[in-house]
């Protein structure tokens, strides 16, 4: 594409954003786009994904959302708590650490987004959209799901991985801080493979520390040894059991915001997958727990005569025009693989759907698309999950699937030890 | 004596071996391959003008202190990231040493120049920019006039998209304000 062609683009994205008509933002009902309309996603997919459509390689079924609607797919106490956070937060300069703007210290507990509005100009605005992002992350509270991770070339799958998580959040969630946090942690998570037999027990046990500078304390099982030995936080950007899919890929940024540097560089509209516009039902199972079943998506290597790649996804998945911040993110960490990376993120509901990522000698080499759904039975509580990650690594012209679980749960009083090295180690007994 | 003759035998085999590994492997141990320069060996703060063209247009940003700007004084972002990438992107592979159609590579007469200039009008940098390579992740370039065709990370190309449009948001900031 040469300067003048490019110079057009960016004009039409910008006559886009300012409300000057895109087809997708005005219309009212589900469209198709593919190869034989792919101009249509010139300004709603980035670039690496736009060949692909234009290939035929994948297809989007775009539908119309209501924003008023969608905008409360979060509780009226999440949006009534952002908007009390005006003007209460600020970040430390060197370490986009969040801090009280009355005292300069860490806020002992944060819930809703912390900095309501962002001003793009504003040097910090990239850390302050990070923030956000993270802090409507764990508005659950924790919970979990059973998934498979599946690596797929263009002759389909040719390996396929199940596994748990399992997560417990202390900052932002709903109903406010739990009382007991001895280890002063964010957040803390479990994870195990449990299928096939070769990694079956392979588990891992993080733990985020709620301070500026300390790195994760991440500790990894392997039952032929039966010992969990300590791993650098840096792991996340490594490949997951050989796929082309990472632990950095959970809601498309899964590291402590404090790891990367961050600039917005742009805004604009993006189409943003989504199981449905619109809230599921959670249905309480106990006091403390809460069951959502979700469809299950299928990709075209499941479907004989579906269209696109082998990897797409064919059914139960749809996308929304949504307004972006693009924000570069980058890591000073010496270990971790990855360059710069692109990140596309709400700019309302402050969900990353697409990233870029390029890796250290600076080549771009993958995109993950990342596509979510939206928990609410009434306005106390809400929850979004991450449900799919479709990674796609364009140098190998792999890809791989995660995700796509058909039931998760929301769990609000973890037994107090079970984030444990205990835990972990006594896995497979 | 027969003892005090196999120690010295075996003091030599020693010494013959150490040698062997001082002389022999140690040297061949250490040589391993230089990593290509980065594009831009200068410091960043050497470049005072980033100049952009192709057959049709062409913009040019200036260094004011900190910041960059355009001809006309507008504040343009996106130089100084993309003179941080060129300090730190390599040449991945040379891709052809003479390349008998340049245009097979979007090098011809179409390709992006990009010129970087110092304080006192020396050039630091000539590339010429042409296509992605067929899987997206790369870039072909030829750098400072030379023939051979070079793969540079398309990391490049995004830092040169974002000096594209921070010159037209430059203009239409300058558009709105008039508008005001």
């Amino acid at each position: 594409m040469n300067v003048r062609m490019r110079v057009g683009v960016a004009v039409v994205a910008m006559l886009l954003v300012a409300g000057g008509g895109a087809r997708a933002a005005d219309d009212d009902k589900p469209w198709t786009l593919d190869a034989n309309n792919w101009q249509e996603g010139k300004d709603l997919l980035p670039e690496p994904v736009l060949k692909h459509l234009q290939k035929g390689d994948y297809w989007f079924k775009v539908v119309p959302v209501d924003r008023d609607k969608f905008h409360h797919n979060y509780s009226k106490a999440f949006w009534d708590a952002t908007e009390s956070n005006e003007g209460k937060y600020d970040l430390d300069d060197k370490a986009c650490g969040l801090k009280n703007k009355s005292d300069g210290k860490i806020p002992d507990f944060v819930f809703g987004l912390p900095f309501p509005k962002i001003d793009k100009s504003d040097p910090k605005a990239g850390c302050k959209i990070a923030w956000n992002f993270n802090l409507a992350s764990e508005m659950g509270g924790g919970g979990g799901a059973t998934f498979t991770l599946n690596g797929i070339d263009t002759g389909g799958q040719f390996r396929r991985i199940k596994a748990f998580i399992h997560s417990r959040g202390y900052q932002g969630r709903h109903f406010g801080k739990l009382k007991d946090n001895p280890e002063n942690l964010e957040g803390e998570g479990i994870g195990g493979a449990l299928e096939p037999v070769d990694v079956e027990g392979v588990s891992t046990l993080s733990k985020r520390y709620w301070d500026w500078d300390s790195q994760d304390a991440i500790w990894a099982y392997v039952p032929s040894t039966r010992r969990a030995r300590r791993v650098n936080a840096a792991s996340r950007s490594d490949p997951v059991g050989g796929l082309d899919i990472f632990a950095d890929d959970l809601n498309c940024y899964a590291g402590k915001v404090e790891y990367y540097q961050w600039k917005v560089v742009g805004e604009g509209q993006i189409l943003a997958p989504v199981l449905q516009p619109y809230p599921f039902p959670m249905k309480m199972t106990s006091p403390t727990r809460g069951i959502i079943e979700t469809p299950y998506m299928t990709a075209g290597y499941e479907k004989p005569g579906s269209k696109g790649a082998p990897w797409w996804i064919q059914e139960n998945l749809v996308f929304v025009v949504r307004p972006v911040w693009i924000v570069e993110g980058q890591s000073s960490d010496p270990y971790y693989n990855f360059g710069k990376v692109i990140m596309y993120f709400d700019q309302e509901m402050y969900r990353i759907y697409w990233k870029l990522v390029h890796n250290r000698a600076g080549e771009y080499f993958y995109t993950a698309m990342c596509g979510y759904h939206f928990v609410k039975n009434d306005e106390t509580f809400s929850a979004v999950f991450p449900n799919l990650v479709v990674g796609v690594n364009d140098k190998t012209n792999r890809a791989a699937l995660g995700g796509r679980f058909q039931s998760s749960f929301i769990e609000q009083n973890w037994d107090p030890s079970y984030f444990s090295l205990r835990t972990l180690t006594h896995m497979t007994d | 004596m027969t003892t005090v003759r196999g120690t010295g035998a075996l003091v030599a085999l020693l010494a013959a071996l150490g040698g062997y590994l001082v002389v022999v492997e140690r040297p061949r141990a250490s040589v391993r391959p230089a990593a290509p320069a980065p594009l831009l060996v200068d410091p960043a703060s050497a470049v005072a003008r980033v100049e952009l063209a192709d057959g049709e247009r062409a913009i040019a940003v200036l260094r004011r202190g900190d910041a960059w700007a355009d001809a006309d004084g507008r504040a343009c972002d996106g130089a100084a990231d993309l003179v941080d990438a060129l300090r730190a992107l390599r040449p991945l592979s040379v891709v052809d040493a003479a390349p008998h159609a340049p245009d097979d590579y979007g090098l011809g007469a179409g390709a992006r120049h990009l010129r970087l200039v110092a304080t006192d009008g020396r050039p630091l940098l000539e590339l010429d920019v042409g296509d992605r390579n067929p899987a997206w992740t790369a870039l072909y370039v030829r750098r400072d006039g030379a023939p051979e065709v070079l793969l540079v990370g398309a990391q490049l190309a995004w830092e040169l998209d974002k000096l594209d449009n921070a010159t037209i948001n430059a203009r239409n900031r300058l558009t709105r304000g008039r508008d005001r």
